[in-house]
């Protein structure tokens, strides 16, 4: 494209709307993904040597392992795909961000409720509630802050020039709805008015498969489809052709449906209907699961299997491939009889980790850095780190949900023989050595995509520092030098 | 994308191709809710909120309830202990400090014969007496005397054979020949009072 078209000219400064709240949202969620890892790694460790922390209440188990995991989700995932949800909407609607203010607020509401909210699971003070262990504080702040960034993606997405819906608008707008709506349905029945018994597990059920599976598939698949399709303005988009489109509609309705009745182990001590519904919507949660990777089957073969070199295509085609894993994991789990076995050990942990790690932040991740170069309008600071960086995660995911899955299975299976539980217990040490392994590859992976992040908040913060300086010299000369220098700069980032 | 279609000459297909659901699909999806629904219709008792896992039915439950003799006894018995006498004497029968004496393991509860055990609750008892070493001076209403001859015979059943306790049973006609000789009796008075009856 002409770097110098009005159209290319437009999509510059659509992109450079969106500069100062992608940093916010990405600069942080990458802080957290580090920060998070590096307490899954600590909390790892307990089981390789049980004392190790053992002076230091902050650091054990129980406290780690939920921080960590809220620290991945809560802190990375939820603003990374909220930042990439806004750019696709600026994307398909051809427009600039609206209401960009929205958004900087909310990355920082948002990344202070995650900060008071780990805190506070670390000095002892978590509600108890698997994947909701924030304190009221926190979680009225990521309320908030969500909504505030929705409304800017609402507004985005009302601005749009066509009126015909792109399939990963289906999705992405079905995640705004979502969380809002689960996360305060859950919250407001377990700590503004608890329910009683047996009531709460249930309502956290209910959340947690929700969460951890409806709205990551929702936002990680519609991200995918994103790059699988393309956009209004890729080149190379073939689009959706109307089988594609079909069976997108079918997978979007199927998971919607059948994936939020899921979540009940089958051993809960709870009347006998919410196991057996639970379990007939995780049976029909494999249509939307397969359905899904025919349609990214289907993409590859039109577009033909380009070499994987990093790029959000390679990163959306793996990232689905351990969509597809996870969710027929998730499916076995919520079956009768399968269920059972392997539900209490390392094999659910495996399918959460593998969602949230394999499938979103892979997508993410590769969304993220195919979209930042064109916000910034220059090139990722390390270009070469950001493969590594994406292969990285592949082996790292590999080795540590692979691990624990397969341990997982082992460990059922002789529990369902009556061994001793520390034998069984015991016997599992060796997988959750090569899944420490695999942790310290994602840790790594998340190290180097904090990296480049904060490289190009820097190398942006350093330009805006030289031009003002310039500008103190001499206004006049630096104002047309500036001008120069933008038309120049949105010819590279196209 | 209807915008991209125009320029892209690969995606130009005719309108014809617009049903393009696979047979698989279809196919899978009414086994998969066929199958779902034999399931649901085998194990969930319906939406029932008394079946839980692993009945599946309520007529299944109401099988395994007793409908008579020795069973169906101790179930009404557990069923009245619960309603009446758990309130003092708590629900594992330990009793309550300063309110009530404990019933498990008690000597009274455990002696051979059943008529101290079962006029008590018919005309209660005042003063103190000692249970399991230690004296217990409190007062107990005559509890069981608004009971019919069957219920208050499966409710003494019922303490003499819970928590460890194992004296023989009491039947419907043994409390009605107590019931007959202790008609217009003032309250048991302490121990001596107790140990005036007849075992």
């Amino acid at each position: 494209m002409n770097p110098t078209s009005p159209e290319s000219q437009t999509g510059a400064t659509n992109a450079a709307s969106c500069r100062v709240p992608f940093l916010a949202l990405f600069g942080g969620g990458a802080l957290w993904l580090v920060v998070g890892l590096t307490l899954a790694i600590l909390a790892s460790l307990t089981f390789h040597k049980p004392d190790i922390f053992a002076n230091c209440a902050w650091l054990t188990y129980g406290r780690l392992q939920p921080a960590a995991n809220d620290a991945i989700v809560y802190g990375f995932c939820v603003p990374a795909a909220l930042g990439v949800i806004l750019w696709i909407f600026c994307q398909l609607s051809e427009s600039e961000l609206l209401l960009p203010l929205l958004p900087i607020v909310g990355a920082n509401l948002w990344h202070l409720g995650v900060f008071v909210g780990l805190i506070e699971i670390l000095i002892g003070g978590s509600t108890g509630f698997p994947s909701l262990e924030f304190q009221r504080g926190g979680s009225v702040l990521l309320f908030a802050a969500f909504l505030l960034i929705a409304i800017s993606a609402f507004a985005t997405f009302g601005a749009r020039r066509r009126r015909e819906l792109h399939p990963s608008h289906w999705f992405l707008l079905a995640a705004l709805f979502w969380f809002p709506w689960i996360y305060s349905t859950a919250n407001l029945f377990l700590m503004a008015w608890p329910v009683r018994g047996v009531c709460q597990a249930v309502v956290d059920w209910w959340f947690c498969a929700n969460f951890l599976f409806v709205w990551t598939a929702l936002a990680g698949i519609g991200v995918g489809l994103f790059y699988l399709f393309g956009g209004p303005n890729d080149e190379e988009a073939t689009g959706p052709d109307d089988n594609q489109r079909f069976l997108t509609l079918f997978s979007f309705w199927t998971l919607i449906l059948f994936g939020a009745w899921c979540g009940i182990p089958q051993g809960a001590p709870v009347p006998a209907w919410l196991p057996a519904l639970s379990a007939v919507g995780a049976a029909l949660t494999i249509l939307p699961i397969l359905t899904i990777a025919s349609v990214a089957l289907r993409a590859v073969r039109t577009r033909g299997a380009a070499p994987c070199r990093g790029g959000p295509r390679c990163s959306i085609l793996f990232g689905t491939a351990f969509f597809v894993i996870s969710g027929i994991m998730f499916v076995a789990l919520g079956c009768p009889h399968i269920g059972p076995v392997i539900e209490l050990t390392w094999f659910a942990f495996a399918q959460t980790q593998l969602q949230i790690l394999g499938f979103l932040t892979i997508v993410l991740c590769g969304a993220i850095c195919a979209l930042m170069p064109r916000v910034m309008g220059f090139d990722l600071v390390f270009p070469r780190l950001a493969r590594v960086r994406h292969w990285l995660f592949i082996s790292g995911i590999v080795l540590f949900a692979g691990a624990l899955a397969v341990g997982g299975i082992l460990q059922g299976l002789k529990l369902q023989s009556l061994a001793p539980f520390a034998t069984v217990t015991a016997s599992v040490l060796p997988f959750y050595r090569v899944s420490t392994t695999g942790l310290l590859f994602l840790w790594l992976g998340a190290l180097l995509f904090a990296l480049n992040i904060f490289g190009m908040t820097l190398k942006w913060k350093l330009a805006r520092l030289h031009s003002c300086l310039a500008w103190l010299r001499a206004p006049e000369e630096t104002i047309a030098a500036a001008d120069t220098a933008a038309a120049a700069g949105n010819g590279r980032a196209k | 994308m209807s915008g991209n279609h125009s320029s892209n000459p690969s995606s130009c297909r005719p309108p014809a191709n617009r049903s393009g659901a696979p047979t698989w699909m279809l196919v899978l999806t009414l086994i998969l809710g066929y199958l779902g629904g034999v399931y649901f219709d085998h194990h969930s008792g319906w939406f029932s909120p008394a079946v839980y896992s692993p009945y599946s039915s309520s007529t299944e439950l109401a099988a395994y309830q007793p409908k008579s003799g020795a069973q169906a006894m101790a179930a009404r018995g557990h069923l009245l202990y619960g309603q009446i006498c758990a309130a003092c004497h708590s629900d594992d029968g330990m009793g309550k400090p300063g309110q009530a004496p404990p019933l498990a393991g008690s000597e009274w509860v455990n002696e051979k014969g059943f008529h101290r055990v079962a006029e008590i609750p018919q005309i209660g008892l005042t003063g103190s007496i000692p249970v399991k070493g230690q004296p217990w001076n409190s007062t107990m209403p005559p509890m069981g005397a608004g009971l019919s001859d069957a219920d208050l015979a499966a409710v003494v059943t019922y303490v003499r054979s819970a928590w460890g306790n194992h004296a023989p049973p009491v039947t419907a006609s043994d409390i009605k020949s107590v019931r007959s000789t202790v008609a217009g009796h003032p309250a048991i008075s302490g121990a001596a009072g107790l140990k005036a009856i007849a075992e």
